[in-house]
């Protein structure tokens, strides 16, 4: 049996000369700062410090922790479009305040990603592919424009905006930026002016968290240096160590360690401090538990094992705890907050024995983390208190009354807009939204349905996401676009060697009879783009400026390093080159009104469309005035955080906290609502005895639309593991490794078992986006009514056994991953 | 080093089990101009020979401390009693990894229970009979896992290591 792993023994260093560009990490929420370095093929720097970039002593070993050292993994070799070679390296940056040289697993392995024909990435798009002769095949940007663009404006002419659908990226970082954002907004919404929106892991056009934007609160409101001070930070439905793991490594547990304990004396000297404390609601004892317990001591970490979907009712009873120990904030209420009378009726009307039955949480728990959460250090000093909540609670059973009562429960202790305390997401992806307004109203129409499977759109334009495998239901998602695309298919056949104008009729004709023309954008062929008749190649992170924020919302440049593959495009690009198509063909026939909807994509530079976005973000958090690229350039991987105040000395001065003023807030009511049908149905039915919980795990990002491509991740996780209980197990004659199927009336997937007891029997969590195996394929059709956000945490499943894959017990570790 | 070979498959073959890329398209897309960058991300230098233990006084979960390929690497050999990869002896269950976390260079302590190396800065784990798989954390890589022989005499060898050192540009000082 080998082993997997990335293997080289040696990793060549940048000369002194070698070409620097900073960076952000293309990945998760928390943005740790890097640096790049490239130099031609052929050329590398010595060992002693004047001979290299890095100015490193490579004659002797680097210390721990604080050494310069490259990975294998952060180097690669790249070709670019004149054919020359480079080396890349990609390494953290020390002088971060947000990794300070620290990096993840994923972070780290930015090298295995980059464009390399030699290399697994070598399967990225490099040009336009239109559907002909039952393939997709390789064509110009001219005709990919100009067939997309006539059948887009005969759809529009036809039917109007909204049979023109999508589903789009909203990301910063590597899935977007304020640039590539600003222009499929302006596209869709200014241009094609249509309600069928989605965003990239959802059905429909909304924010996750309206119940906090109601009460007045951004999502991110706080920064990382609260985690520093907090006296208590609460984790809500986030396994943060593999999810926001920098934030959590260099942020949060150095507070329960007790290394913060000066800082805290320093800022805040008039009251007293100790280490921090941490509770973890999460269904699973997550690795985030084991860490935390080893770090600050298991007397200083409450993990609160709570039952699939019941968030509601804990948060509720533990506000009624609070309350009725009189250990609310009075004061905070009476100043900063309205609703009160309707938070009182709906929330705290929560009984506690009911709560103990739905939560499978003992009321001394529940007292314990009340206590954590307000019970006060002294008469006059409150505890500071940092509830952080992401997917477990914003896809958990209904996510308007999710986000509302751990929104409600720091109002009432008063947790907002001080040092050590704040009420946001932790965050997934970064952010770089600005665009302009949806023209839909809220509840935002639910797009897979009514769009897609419904009918009632006619092309479906899908970017940077894989819904395929990655919506809700996505079994029935799939069947519906194979049979609907299938159509156009059929008719693009029939049209072999026709013109364009015979090609747009014949297509026109299908669409018609229920077909829909399907256009992806994307970096990589995926799964989605199996569906579709026209790809169109973007370029990534790397290849492109951008600008985006992290979860602390500080906003920094994300230099263009490289070129892209092949022609490949910028979003923007590529928005920009389909709008003018539209513009002068409407101008041609003398609308002047549609033409001047899509006029206006005239910007030639990054930073043009990076201005023009401006105006998207007026107001909020992401507000960032009048930043330039030269400014950001400036303040490096620490950037500036916004909201930008305005320019001091030709620089951007920005806000470490919101709310420090007297902002009022508003209570939201929100009472344990009860279980869905569609989840009631499976519940009642035996022949789906299993609880399915999903989320991401350490060593991979969203769809693994990276990480398919480093064989040091697929090479570990070669199928979706799913999680379950040894009793489950021994029950059913499951081993590690086994490939079994899970099943229920929505569909069915195959995945590879791990016996471990991180879920209470009758539960098991499973990894939720993989090539090989989609867990979507399981979540029933629910959504929150009020917000069109799915329960994508919570289904019931059958399990049974397939068999055993040789080799994989053999060579795969199955140690759980829960025991530090 | 002798083993170029296994590690550039292994590299890329690791990606046709997860079957998720076109292992099949990558050498036709190759369109170096000035190609020969392979070389230099192995060490030229020669590994030393170096006997690290015998193997009648090994202990099952037992460590022996030493260091490899100098004195600035501390290494670990462990009798781990059941087979693992890359493992030599009788049993193939001997095996020796480098002592410094390869996410940024702790210094690892071994649970002989569950096999398993644990780092006291950021709780990476590895798993000693999985080749020094990351069984969790935030390495980049497995940890460095050293190439043993065993002589007539009983005796175990180092000869090389597959990985890199953390702290290193090459695993064998200029
Ligand atoms: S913690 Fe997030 S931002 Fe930092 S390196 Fe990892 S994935 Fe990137
Ligand atoms: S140095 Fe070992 S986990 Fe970071």
């Amino acid at each position: 049996m080998s082993s997997i792993y990335h293997g080289e023994d040696r990793v060549p260093v940048p000369p002194a000369d070698a070409e620097r560009f900073t960076t952000v990490c293309s990945y998760c929420i928390v943005g740790c700062g890097y640096k790049v370095y490239k130099w031609p093929m052929g050329k590398e720097g010595g060992p002693l410090p004047h001979q290299n970039a890095l100015r490193a002593d490579y004659r002797n070993q680097q210390p721990e922790q604080v050494g310069t050292w490259i990975s294998p993994a952060m180097h690669s070799v790249v070709t670019e479009r004149s054919g020359r070679r480079f080396n890349i390296v990609v390494l953290p940056d020390k002088d971060c305040v947000v990794n300070k040289g620290n990096h993840s697993i994923r972070g780290g392995t930015h090298g295995d990603v980059l464009y390399a024909p030699d290399r697994p990435t070598a399967d990225r798009l490099t040009h336009p592919l239109l559907y002909r002769g039952h393939s997709r095949l390789p064509t110009t940007w001219d005709e990919a424009i100009e067939l997309g663009a006539r059948v887009i404006k005969a759809t529009l002419d036809t039917w109007g905006p909204d049979a023109i659908a999508m589903k789009c990226f909203d990301h910063g970082g590597g899935g977007g930026g304020f640039e590539n954002n600003w222009a499929v907004g302006s596209f869709f919404f200014t241009g094609i002016g249509t309600k069928m929106a989605s965003i990239h892991n959802r059905p429909a056009y909304n924010s996750e968290v309206f119940a906090s934007s109601d009460a007045g609160i951004a999502p991110l409101p706080s920064a990382y240096l609260d985690a520093e001070l907090a006296d208590t930070i609460i984790l809500i439905g986030a396994n943060s160590y593999e999810t926001q793991s920098i934030y959590f490594l260099e942020h949060m547990l150095p507070n329960l360690g007790g290394g913060t304990l000066p800082l805290k004396q320093q800022v805040l000297p008039e009251e007293l401090h100790a280490r921090g404390r941490m509770i973890i609601v999460d269904p699973r004892r997550t690795s985030t538990v084991a860490v935390a317990e080893a770090h600050a001591g298991k007397d200083n970490v409450l993990h609160l094992q709570i039952n699939n979907g019941t968030d509601i009712a804990l948060l509720n009873a533990l506000s009624r705890l609070i309350y009725d120990q009189g250990w609310h904030d009075q004061d905070f209420i009476i100043r900063r907050t309205n609703n009160f009378a309707a938070f009182q009726q709906a929330n705290l009307a929560q009984s506690l024995d009911e709560a103990v039955r739905l939560t499978g949480i003992s009321k001394s728990q529940m007292m314990q983390a009340a206590e954590w959460i307000a019970k006060p250090k002294a008469p006059a000093a409150r505890r500071r208190a940092l509830f952080l909540y992401e997917k477990g609670l914003i896809w958990g059973l209904k996510n308007y009354e999710n986000v509302a009562s751990v929104v409600d429960l720091a109002l009432l202790t008063g947790n907002l807009g001080k040092p050590g305390t704040g009420c946001g997401r932790l965050g997934g992806h970064q952010e770089g939204y600005s665009r302009p307004a949806y023209p839909g109203q809220r509840p935002p129409v639910n797009v897979d349905d009514v769009a897609v499977k419904g009918g009632a759109s006619k092309v479906f334009w899908v970017a940077g996401c894989n819904p395929v495998g990655g919506t809700l239901n996505a079994q029935q998602f799939r069947a519906s676009l194979a049979h609907r695309t299938a159509l156009v298919n059929q008719a693009l056949d029939a049209t072999s060697g026709g013109s364009l104008d015979e090609k747009v009729a014949a297509v026109m004709t299908a669409l018609d009879k229920g077909g829909l023309f399907h256009i992806v954008q994307d970096i990589y062929p995926t799964e989605t783009a199996q569906y579709a008749h026209l790809v169109l190649p973007a370029a990534q992170w790397g290849e492109m400026n951008l600008t985006s924020i992290n979860g602390e919302r500080r906003l920094r440049l994300y230099e263009k390093f490289m070129d892209a593959p092949g022609i490949a495009e910028p979003d923007w690009k590529i928005m920009a080159r389909m709008a003018q198509q539209l513009e002068s063909a409407y101008r041609a026939e003398g609308k002047a009104e549609m033409a001047a909807r899509f006029s206006g994509f005239t910007w030639s530079s990054d930073e043009d469309v990076f201005r023009a976005a401006a105006a998207g973000v007026k107001g909020a958090q992401e507000d960032y005035g009048d930043t330039t690229y030269a400014m950001l350039k400036v303040l490096g991987t620490n950037g500036v955080q916004t909201p930008v105040q305005g320019l001091e000395n030709g620089l951007p001065v920005g806000t470490t906290r919101l709310y420090m003023d007297e902002k009022r807030f508003t209570f939201i009511p929100a009472a344990w609502p009860g279980f869905p049908p569609q989840i009631q149905a499976l519940m009642d039915d035996p022949r789906y005895p299993f609880w399915v919980n999903n989320g991401r795990a350490n060593h991979g990002w969203q769809t693994l639309y990276d990480d398919a491509r480093k064989p040091y991740v697929m090479g570990r996780e070669p199928f979706p593991h799913v999680e379950i209980h040894p009793q489950d197990a021994h029950r059913l004659d499951i081993v590690n490794g086994d490939l079994i199927e899970l099943f229920n009336p929505y569909g069915s997937v195959s995945a590879m078992a791990v016996v471990t007891d991180s879920n209470a029997p009758g539960h098991v969590f499973m990894l939720f986006e993989h090539p090989n195996g989609w867990l979507n394929s399981l979540t029933t059709d629910y959504v929150d009514p009020a917000t069109t956000i799915p329960y994508y945490k919570g289904t019931k499943a059958g399990i049974r056994k397939i068999g055993t894959m040789p080799g994989l017990n053999e060579q795969l570790t199955f140690i759980p991953t829960n025991q530090a | 080093m002798s083993d170029v070979s296994r590690r550039h498959f292994l590299k890329l073959g690791a990606c046709v089990v997860g079957g998720a890329c076109a292992a099949d398209a990558l050498p036709s897309l190759a369109q170096a101009t000035d190609g020969g960058d392979i070389t230099t991300l192995r060490t030229t230098l020669p590994y030393p020979r170096m006997k690290l233990a015998a193997i009648g006084q090994l202990i099952i979960g037992r460590e022996q401390l030493t260091t490899y390929p100098d004195q600035a690497s501390p290494v670990v050999l462990v009798k781990l009693g059941r087979p693992a990869i890359n493992g030599v002896g009788p049993d193939r269950d001997i095996v020796a990894f480098s002592r410094r976390c390869s996410h940024m260079g702790g210094i690892l302590n071994f649970r002989p229970g569950t096999g398993t190396f644990h780092c006291p800065l950021h709780y990476a784990m590895f798993d000693a009979q999985k080749g020094g798989l990351l069984v969790i954390g935030h390495a980049t890589d497995n940890l460095p896992q050293l190439e043993l022989e065993v002589d007539a005499a009983g005796d175990v060898f180092a000869v090389g290591i597959s990985g890199l050192l953390y702290g290193r540009q090459a695993n064998v000082f200029a």
